[in-house]
């Protein structure tokens, strides 16, 4: 009685054929409309459209990052010489590399954006602890996807930004030289340390990271959306509208601005090579992409000399810093969302975020002091 | 296809019986193979779809008698899986049965089998068992470039009468020949502080002793006289391995200076200011009767208050 009767191919285009033959065998429009018929309660915001940014952002790096692997080298004898070729040989080589070179600093802020937006609405407490929890590793991987990739153009600032940074990794008791050797492919950066570096930017950091996200977006879906801190459930029931279309806009709207935005400092700030990674730095002045710069001016700090405050200042602290992060879920067990409401936390980011523009402004300060 | 809804009432062809409490789907034709009823108080049966003569709003006509259905043997719920805990893909789309159970046999060859979770642990021993050896193979095929031996060979850096002042930094460039795994064999920039040091600098950066260099095995390389007056330094900041500058401090004088992190050293490699957990490191030096200064390229252990050789 209910069998439902193929509907009659005629009048329908090939098109529409192909669909519902597949539509038939896995369910398309059923999985379609799962995607899009989510509910976001209080509705759709400009506040929420971080996450689909850095999607759209890490699809863009993988696609650009192929497209480099087409010329790129990962020797260290080519290295250097295969990346010089993209940006000045290779057709629009110059904007794919200087693409791929801003997009990451894109996926760091809007990481910090996503991170911020969750913190400041109180999204992270239950039953949401372990999206949270995801995203901080997912945080982590952002971070090793600078830290590996900025090794693979082989020059001066490359050699320099690894080799402190591998000292840094170096300094953790018991298991640093194991880690840094491990890392180096011996002790010293060299020939096996970009094989390395390339290998975990290329295949073991895109691997974790699609797994994770995927991971990441499930448990969004299986919790659901938060939604505003602010509003009776009668209030958030009435604005709440579904994903698609009006959070879609708000989103495709991001991703059109971060495009823009990142093509357009590839064009007015294309990448530049300094001299081939060497051992000695000559004229250059070592020093981390921005979004490490407060950690390096941390460093300067007398208090964090020494052996021990080299390793509190570089592990301990940050590491701490994460480990609170990660356990901010568990400690924070009041359900009060309303950023208004919890001084502490407002006064903890504030300070936080206070902390990591103070010092990188003084680093860049101290940048003129030392010319 | 017929779809009798749960909650039915039943009518057998002299009278009404009971109600469908669950109804049975065939799991590969995904048809509704049998309706269980609940008679009225007689424990349940299990009736084929062939017995059903007609299902309408609310009610399902059989075209036998209540007799004939009693004497089927009672249902056995035991002998049933819910299709929430089988997988049966697009089941829901063609069974309207709602709300309760759509049920599918249990198959014939799981009904004997027990130690369930004894084969569950098997598995996961096996699983553990294919990755045990491996793990160690693996590990050593990523450890191999990780330990080398030091190299004590003595390389030239320049010649000492470049060096016009006492006391002062002054760097040598060298290039030094690296042969690493399958690569061919290449150069590598590198550079070296010498210093043609006045005696008190000398005793600062001796403290009054020789200086031995020791190899992997602890076995004397060279010692560096503290009377000779040629001081090399490593070329790497002891604080986290970046390259130090000669330069001009406005309050200290001329000092080595890192510009990484601005640790501060004298003449003679003490720290004067910044995070530097060590002086610097002098390297083994000799110098020829021309001039000729050779050293061996040691490097330390960054960030360390001793000295932990790495080449």
């Amino acid at each position: 009685m209910m069998e439902q009767t193929p509907p009659s191919a005629t009048g329908l285009t090939a098109l529409e054929k192909v669909i519902a033959f597949v539509d038939e065998r896995v369910g398309l429009k059923t999985i379609q409309a799962k995607m899009l018929n989510e509910p976001v309660p209080g509705g759709s915001r400009w506040a929420y459209v971080f996450g689909s940014i850095l999607l759209f952002i890490f699809i863009m790096q993988a696609v650009t990052g192929i497209l480099l692997m087409f010329y790129y080298v990962p020797t260290a004898d080519h290295a250097f010489a295969s990346t010089q070729y993209i940006i000045h040989e290779v057709d629009y080589g110059w904007f794919l590399l200087s693409y791929h070179f801003w997009g990451s600093t894109a996926m760091v802020v809007c990481v910090f954006a996503h991170m911020s937006q969750v913190f400041l609405w109180g999204a992270y407490k239950s039953p949401r602890e372990l999206i949270w929890l995801v995203g901080l590793a997912l945080f982590g991987l952002v971070m090793g996807f600078g830290f590996t990739g900025y090794l693979l153009p082989w020059d001066q600032r490359a050699y320099w930004a690894t080799t402190v940074g591998v000292e840094i990794m170096d300094k953790t008791p018991v298991i640093g030289d194991f880690m840094a050797r491990f890392l180096k492919g011996g002790a010293t950066p060299g020939q096996m340390t970009l094989s390395r570096f390339f290998v975990i930017h290329v295949m073991i950091l895109p691997a974790g990271l699609m797994g994770l996200a995927g991971l990441h977006i499930f448990l969004f879906r299986a919790a659901g959306p938060a939604g505003p801190f602010r509003g009776t459930p009668e209030e958030i029931k009435a604005k709440t509208d579904y994903f698609f279309p009006r959070q879609i806009w708000k989103d495709i709207v991001g991703m059109v601005t971060v495009f823009l935005t990142i093509c357009a400092l590839a064009f007015w700030e294309p990448v530049v090579l300094l001299e081939e990674a060497t051992p000695d730095p000559g004229d250059y002045h070592p020093e981390p992409e921005w979004y490490f710069l407060f950690l390096f001016q941390l460093l300067r700090l007398k208090m964090f000399g020494g052996e021990f405050g080299q390793f509190v200042g570089a592990m301990a602290l940050p590491g701490a810093f994460m480990a609170l992060l990660a356990a901010l879920p568990f400690i924070d067990r009041d359900p009060e969302r309303n950023i208004f409401k919890r001084p502490i936390a407002l006064i903890g980011w504030i300070m936080v975020m206070a902390m990591i523009l103070l010092f990188t402004i003084a680093a860049i300060i101290n940048r003129e002091f030392l010319d | 296809m017929m779809q009798p809804k749960l909650k039915s009432k039943v009518r057998a062809t002299d009278r009404e019986i009971g109600e469908v409490t669950r109804v049975i789907v065939d799991p590969l034709s995904h048809e509704i193979s049998h309706i269980v009823v609940s008679m009225n108080g007689s424990g349940e049966r299990q009736v084929a779809m062939t017995f059903v003569q007609s299902v309408a709003d609310g009610l399902v006509e059989l075209r036998a008698a209540a007799r004939d259905i009693l004497e089927l043997p009672p249902f056995k719920r035991d002998e049933y899986v819910t299709t929430h805990e089988v997988e049966i893909a697009h089941l829901e789309e063609k069974v309207h049965v709602t709300p309760g159970e759509v049920l599918v046999p249990f198959p014939e060859l799981e009904k004997s089998v027990k130690r369930r979770t004894f084969f569950m642990n098997f598995t996961h021993v096996i699983g553990f068992l294919i990755g045990l050896p491996i793990a160690f193979p693996v590990l050593r095929y990523l450890m191999k470039p990780m330990y080398s031996p030091f190299d004590n060979g003595w390389l030239k850096v320049g010649n000492i009468s470049k060096i016009k002042q006492d006391d002062i930094g002054f760097q040598f460039k060298y290039k030094r020949k690296v042969k690493e795994a399958y690569m061919p064999e290449s150069e590598i920039e590198k550079n070296v502080w010498i210093l043609k040091a006045t005696p008190a600098v000398l005793d600062k950066v001796y403290q009054g002793k020789d200086l031995e260099f020791k190899d992997a095995y602890g076995k004397a390389v060279w010692t560096n006289k503290k009377d000779v007056p040629f001081v090399a330094f490593s070329g790497k900041c002891p604080h986290l391995g970046c390259g130090y500058k000669w330069r001009q401090h406005k309050v200290l004088g001329q000092v080595f200076l890192c510009p990484c992190h601005l640790s501060i050293y004298d003449a003679s490699g003490k720290v004067l200011d910044g995070p530097a957990p060590r002086p610097l490191d002098s390297l083994p030096i000799r110098v020829s009767a021309t001039g000729e200064v050779e050293i061996i390229d040691m490097e330390f252990k960054a960030g360390t208050k001793t000295q932990i050789r790495i080449i």
